[in-house]
């Protein structure tokens, strides 16, 4: 492999991984945020709820 | 301003002469890194006496991180910083006081190290003028970037270990000014030592400047 | 009855949107362009390939992210514009700033190696570049000691502003060093041979393409951390409220009812 095809490998895949690392952990928080905001405390007798990621 | 530094710097230094922490801890670490590089390199005059300037101010600048972390955990105690906020001291003062007295313990250091070098290394300083405005402006630069990044610091337990990775890049620019400014006083060209003090001028003068103006902000009760 | 918040699962703003679209595709035609339609150089050969790629990424990293991780911090800290905003914008800024830093030196290096036969040298630019590194992983780390958001915001905001006074301050006085030492003045560092026609183009091309793909990675980035802040808050919550009902003297499970004086919240 050549120096210049290594480096539009490295680039590219850098910047692919870390663009899909963003949108995954987006997703993510963001479905925890949606869980935690649906098991809010207004039923004041059961315990607490841990969020489930 | 200047009256409230003068007061903080009082206050730092008489904490400082009364407990000796500065004298009895950081002073021996910085000669026990002179020993430790020698066990490093090997005992060959030579090579010791080639790397002496920048080993010189390795030492200096690893004092500098221990000083600054001492200067913010003797204001650890409860209600200190806001003692001292209630009472009106300018926090402009405060850094000036602060990285006044840290550049004072410095400056002892290094007439120290500079002692024990010339013993451990064998090296002799020919231009005696250049290293000391050379160590002038750069005690002046570590002290205030150091004593910025201790405030910042301050009161994070994790700060023996982020206080250095924060804090030494920043300084990076005077180990190497200051080594080679000193590699001229003690046996280079002239010319070139002198010339150095192009970088450690500049930088001194941008720190105290940062410093006067960020420490405000960053220590107000936001 | 909770009060739905502002930000929940809100998708990205359209100009975000479409900056990522653009600038996906745009990195793929600068790619497709650069690897098999341009020629090669008459010095360089096909090396020169690493101009498209190389040089826009340093400048999103070193003028784009941290120039604007700089300028937010400036505007959190000055208080007529403080704003937590502010701070989640340099945040963000810092992060993919340094993501393209590191791409930055490791394209750098592919490059100098087989131009100069070096991986590395020290001279201005390369270490700048790689103390610049150091000085925003110091940020990122800092980011992740735990503190209230003000706190928090204030420090890194300090600490991004020094790196960036810091930076111009090695930049010279690496150069200094060079002139000084004239060995490594021998590695011409300037990468960029004169180019023009279609060179030209696909380099501008890969400018505008990476750039919009910066924004649309800050974007994220951003919507990322008001969400980490938001969850961070609940889940303090959360376990505020389990230390409370374990500490109830009479319930013998986990997870029992809450003492009578913590009715909701």
């Amino acid at each position: 492999m050549s120096y210049v095809d290594a480096g539009y490998a490295v680039g590219l895949s850098v910047l692919f991984a870390y663009g899909l690392g963003l949108v995954l952990r987006r997703r993510a928080l963001e479905r925890r945020a949606e869980i935690s905001r649906n098991s809010e405390p207004d039923q004041s007798t059961a315990g607490p709820e841990r969020a489930e990621p | 301003m200047w009256r409230d530094a003068l007061l903080v710097a009082g206050k730092d230094l008489r904490i400082e002469l009364r407990s000796r922490v500065a004298l009895w801890q950081v002073l021996p670490v910085a000669v026990l890194f002179l020993v430790l590089y020698a066990f490093a390199l090997g005992p060959v005059r030579s090579t010791l006496a080639s790397a002496a300037p920048g080993l010189f101010w390795l030492a200096v600048l690893f004092s500098t991180v221990l000083a600054t972390q001492r200067s913010f955990a003797i204001e650890s105690g409860e209600g200190t910083r806001d003692g001292l906020r209630a009472s009106g001291i300018d926090p402009a003062g405060v850094f000036l006081g602060k990285a006044a007295a840290v550049a004072a313990e410095l400056a002892v250091l290094q007439v120290v190290l500079w002692v024990a070098m010339s013993l451990l290394f064998g090296v002799h300083v020919h231009t005696v003028w250049l290293a000391v405005v050379a160590s002038v402006l750069a005690t002046i630069g570590l002290a205030a970037a150091g004593t910025l990044y201790g405030a910042l610091s301050a009161g994070l337990r994790v700060r023996e270990t982020l206080l250095p990775l924060l804090v030494l890049p920043v300084l990076a620019p005077v180990l190497l000014a200051a080594s080679r400014a000193w590699a001229g006083a003690l046996s280079g060209p002239l010319s070139d030592g002198v010339s150095w003090l192009r970088v450690l001028g500049p930088f001194a003068a941008a720190y105290v400047v940062v410093g006067i103006v960020l420490y405000g902000p960053l220590l107000e009760a936001g | 009855m909770s009060v739905r918040p502002k930000t929940s699962a809100r998708p990205l703003p359209w100009w975000a949107r479409w900056a990522g679209i653009l600038g996906a595709v745009g990195t793929a035609a600068t790619v497709w362009l650069g690897l098999w339609v341009t020629p090669p150089d008459r010095t360089q050969g096909n090396l020169v390939r690493l101009v498209y790629l190389h040089p826009p990424i340093a400048w999103v990293a070193l003028y784009l992210a941290f120039g604007l991780a700089a300028l937010s911090s400036l505007l959190y800290l000055w208080r007529r514009t403080r704003s937590l905003f502010w701070d989640r914008v340099a945040a963000a800024s810092v992060e993919v700033g340094v993501v393209f830093n590191a791409l930055t030196l490791a394209t750098g290096m592919l490059w100098g190696r087989p131009t100069w036969g070096v991986w590395w040298t020290w001279d201005a630019r390369l270490t700048s570049t790689a103390l610049l590194l150091v000085l925003f992983l110091g940020y990122l780390a800092l980011r992740r000691v735990p503190a209230e958001p003000e706190v928090r915001a204030r420090r890194c905001a300090v600490a991004a502003l020094v790196a960036f006074v810091d930076v111009p301050i090695v930049h010279f006085s690496v150069i200094w060093w060079q002139t000084l030492h004239q060995g490594a003045t021998v590695l011409n560092a300037n990468l960029s041979p004169t180019i023009h026609g279609s060179m030209a183009w696909t380099l501008l091309l890969g400018f505008v393409a990476l750039t919009l793909v910066f924004v649309w990675m800050v974007a994220v980035r951003y919507r990322i951390e008001v969400l980490a802040d938001r969850t961070d808050a609940a889940h303090l919550e959360i376990s505020l409220e389990e230390r409370w009902s374990e500490a109830e003297p009479t319930s013998s499970d986990v997870g029992s009812a809450r003492p009578p004086s913590q009715v909701g919240t």
